[in-house]
């Protein structure tokens, strides 16, 4: 890949991919604002400060900025995670400079009008309560309350406590916005059928007036290790099928473990034929439709969950099923065959994901934000393929115990065990 | 004006063959990527389903990943992983589709496994048990979800004959009864290369591509030609409602459909316009950024009467449904949004868009086109997908037509389908638990 990079001078990293023959541009901008960066004990406000962002801006209301963007026919979101708040978008990249423009109006200055704050908040509570009877939700819900000690900026979904979100006031999103929107940690990445002169020249443009407030404040959050199994079934009415997350607190993206991890990930869970457990749950057993493992990657200990949607009858085996194929990892009763297609797969995966303007910027953006290194697109599949049986065994015994786990399910009753 | 005509224009032309035994392929050059999208589209989906068999075209599908004699089960599946392949399939109303993206050099792995399992599959009763659980389970899932709910009873109101009234997924009742014998033969009968479009784009010269697709498909034979089912839907004299009361869902749901054309009608262009001038062009919940101009948005977001909204079209081979969706605020009535809902689509039947707003939705619409041909896997999908519709016969053809639709001829086409005579209303009541 030809990747250019440019820093603008309020520490904004761009880099930029361009791919001849396109007719369109895929734009991340990630900024650190995500759940690791949200004020201690008001889970929510960052994202409600993000979609607020979407809800006009000091120069331009919220229909003036809605028309213009939906002039130049391009599609965007914002989205808050565990690490970031990541403003996603495509256009023509004949429209790139007045897509970057909008981004940038929304980003700098929002005009969080009371208003539109209450706006976004009813549509916030509305949706917490509608997740309140949503299985999948309350499952994560569940599971993020089990395993996270109170505090912790994990323990809440990105969506929030509703208590905060009912509380939360204009002046806190502006508060919060003042201390995590800011360009120094952000990376903007842009890949597809653009010139990277163009793409510079059109983010110094749109993010001059971009600044850094004052210093971060230095964070500290100790440790997460669980002591024993925790377990916790929450019964959601009228549901026919029970939802299901396993998990344990991750490792953060810096360890330098961490891509060991990500191939224990996929000899574990990750994938339906690539993995040990998908294969066995789902394929030969039959238990679920569903069942796939995710491994976060943040500053923190980001969730590293096993999902599953099961009938109420089959919970307990498909779980004790995971359990037991954890297990043999933890035995050292796994194959270099089972590590070659790990390895496999993920380097694949990196081959087919160029086949979208996205998916490019998306290889990129986790190097670029984690400041992984310019050479880091073509040393990643190089460290994939160097992890080791004995390293995938120690990764699992040090992160993944099969006895000191967290296990929410979220759905109908559960038939009496044994 | 100005920025109208500098829309980039998606000129994809297929290169197509019709081999011996009948199956039609064509290919596209996609030359940004080293990689290679080939899809496999039968003409089999619920329109081929009787009452006692619904369900029967998709839980084949997923039997078709259960092996055949010469890549037994799992082995094809392990392979096409450690090529980091994408690769699935679906079931719809009119069609079962297979597909794998995977690096170029293992185009004739993906090609091997599809020219297969079209004739070879095996099938087995063991299987057959171990996935009916499978199916089972994926059934509860869709029915924990109120707008999957309320839309299965709004399909089966709003057909009386057409078998688009059975949806594609079948009961779980009937699920539980399919047989091992019945799957087998639902196969043989419509898993034939001339019962079957294949598709491919990738990075290699479209003539060699399908000469490597000929090699592995032409060894197949045809079978006895299906009849396609012909169920006409009759017309409809009144509109029709139904409710659906459940505790499994907190806020309110409202699905109003119009019957709207086929696909291959003269006026799908301008109802997929429609459905971006009401719903926008990209759905997404309150983290969506674009599509908020939409009518609907603004007349139920924007006042705080609903939570998300979404009007769609989509491309089917019969007359089927444009749905306009709102998922209500807590404490709003549903009279109150399908009143704001029928006034917007009156509006839009009454009077024709301005100069600045249809700009807005021809540039949506137009963009969105080139963000899917941007991507392999998408461009191969929706070219099959207007083949196997009969929306067009090309990803161009198609492109122009979207291009061509005036603001009139949107008012001209949400008059002509937004009827009470063609109209069901359905309603989500969420209950106490």
């Amino acid at each position: 890949m030809d990747i250019r990079r440019h820093r603008l001078q309020n520490g904004l990293r761009v880099a930029v991919v361009p791919i001849p023959g396109l007719l369109s541009a895929a734009v991340l901008l990630a900024i650190e604002a995500g759940q690791w960066f949200e004020p201690i004990g008001r889970p929510g406000v960052a994202r409600l400060c993000s979609l607020a962002m979407l809800r006009g801006t000091t120069t331009r209301d919220a229909k003036t900025w809605a028309d213009a963007l939906d002039a130049i026919g391009a599609a965007a979101r914002l989205d808050v995670g565990a690490h970031a708040a990541t403003f996603s978008a495509q256009s023509l990249g004949s429209d790139l400079d007045a897509l970057l423009e909008l981004m940038a109006d929304a980003v700098i200055n929002p005009a969080f009008a009371d208003k539109e704050v209450e706006l976004v908040r009813q549509q916030t509570v509305a949706q917490i309560e509608e997740d309140a009877r949503n299985t999948r939700a309350v499952a994560e819900r569940t599971w993020r309350e089990l395993v996270y000690p109170k505090g912790h900026p994990f323990r809440a979904r990105p969506i929030g406590d509703l208590d905060v979100v009912r509380a939360a006031t204009a002046e806190q999103l502006r508060d919060h916005h003042r201390r995590a929107i800011r360009p120094d940690g952000a990376v903007l990445v842009v890949a597809g059928g653009v010139e990277a002169q163009q793409v510079f020249d059109a983010s110094a443009n749109a993010f001059a007036t971009w600044r850094s407030g004052a210093a971060r404040e230095a964070r500290t959050i100790p440790e997460v290790r669980l002591a024993t199994a925790l377990r916790k079934i929450e019964v959601v009415p009228d549901k026919t099928q029970s939802d299901v997350v396993l998990g344990w607190p991750g490792l953060p993206r810096t360890d330098p473990r961490f891509v060991a991890a990500r191939v224990t990930n996929m000899v574990f869970a990750a994938d339906t034929f690539a993995s040990r457990a998908g294969h066995v749950v789902r394929d030969e057993l039959g238990l679920a439709y569903y069942v796939f493992s995710t491994l976060g990657g943040s500053r923190g200990q980001s969730p590293w969950v096993v999902r599953m949607g099961v009938n109420p009858i089959n919970v307990e085996r498909a779980v004790s099923t995971t359990l037991d194929e954890l297990r043999k990892i933890v035995e050292g009763k796994v194959s270099e065959d089972d590590l070659e297609l790990a390895q496999d797969k993920l380097v694949g995966e990196l081959d087919v994901a160029r086949e979208s303007p996205a998916g490019v910027a998306s290889l990129l953006l986790e190097g670029e934000v984690f400041e992984l290194g310019p050479d880091y697109a073509e040393r990643y599949p190089r460290e994939l393929r160097a992890v080791t049986l004995d390293q995938v065994v120690e990764i699992a015994r040090t992160f993944l115990p099969p006895e000191k786990h967290g296990l929410a399910i979220a759905g109908p009753p559960l038939p009496e065990r044994d | 004006m100005a920025r109208l005509l500098c829309i980039p224009v998606v000129t994809d032309a297929p290169a197509s063959r019709r081999l011996d035994n009948g199956l039609l392929m064509h290919a596209l050059e996609a030359r940004h990527a080293p990689v290679v999208s080939l899809w496999v589209w039968y003409q089999v989906g619920g329109r081929n389903e009787v009452p006692g068999t619904t369900g029967m075209s998709h839980f084949l599908e997923h039997m078709l990943f259960k092996g055949t004699p010469k890549h037994p089960k799992g082995d094809l599946d392990k392979l096409l992983a450690r090529y980091g392949a994408l690769w699935n399939a679906f079931t719809s109303e009119d069609v079962t589709c297979y597909f794998e993206t995977v690096p170029a050099e293992r185009y004739p792995v993906a090609l091997d496994l599809e020219a297969d399992r079209m004739r070879n599959a095996l099938i087995t009763a063991e299987e057959t048990e171990a996935e009916r659980n499978v199916i089972v389970s994926e059934r509860e899932g869709l029915e924990n979800d109120p707008s999957f709910l309320l839309g299965e009873q709004l399909q089966a109101v709003a057909f009386s004959r057409h078998p688009y009234a059975q949806g594609v997924i079948g009961s779980k009742e009937e699920i539980k009864l399919m047989t091992r014998d019945g799957l087998y033969a639902h196969y043989r009968r419509h898993y034939a290369p001339n019962n079957a479009y294949f598709i491919v784009a990738g990075d290699a010269p479209a003539e060699e591509l399908l000469d490597r697709a000929a090699n592995a498909f032409g060894p197949l034979d045809a079978e006895v030609p299906i009849e396609q089912p012909k169920a006409p839907e009759p017309p409809q004299y009144g509109e029709k409602r139904v409710i659906v009361r459940r505790a499994g869902g907190a806020l309110p749901i409202i699905q109003i459909g119009h019957k709207a054309p086929r696909a291959s009608d003269p006026r799908s262009a301008a109802l997929s316009a429609l459905a971006v001038a009401l719903g926008g062009a990209t759905a997404g919940g309150g983290e969506a950024a674009s599509g908020r101009s939409a009518r609907l948005y603004r007349a139920l977001v924007d006042t705080g009467l609903a939570t998300t909204v979404d009007a769609s079209y989509q491309l089917m081979k019969d007359p089927y449904l444009f749905v306009a969706e709102a998922h209500l605020r807590p404490g709003v009535t549903h009279d109150r949004v399908e009143r704001v809902i029928l006034e917007e689509l009156e509006k839009m039947a009454r009077s024709a868009l301005s100069d600045e707003e249809f700009g807005r939705v021809r540039r949506q619409m137009l963009s969105a086109s080139a963000f899917m041909t941007d991507t392999v896997t998408w461009r191969a999908f929706r070219f099959g997908q207007l083949l196997a519709t009969g929306a067009a016969s090309s990803l161009g053809e198609w492109y122009e037509r979207l291009a061509a639709v005036t603001a009139e001829d949107v008012r001209a086409v949400a008059e002509s389908v937004f009827q009470e005579k063609g109209r069901v209303v359905g309603w989500f009541v969420p209950e106490q638990s």
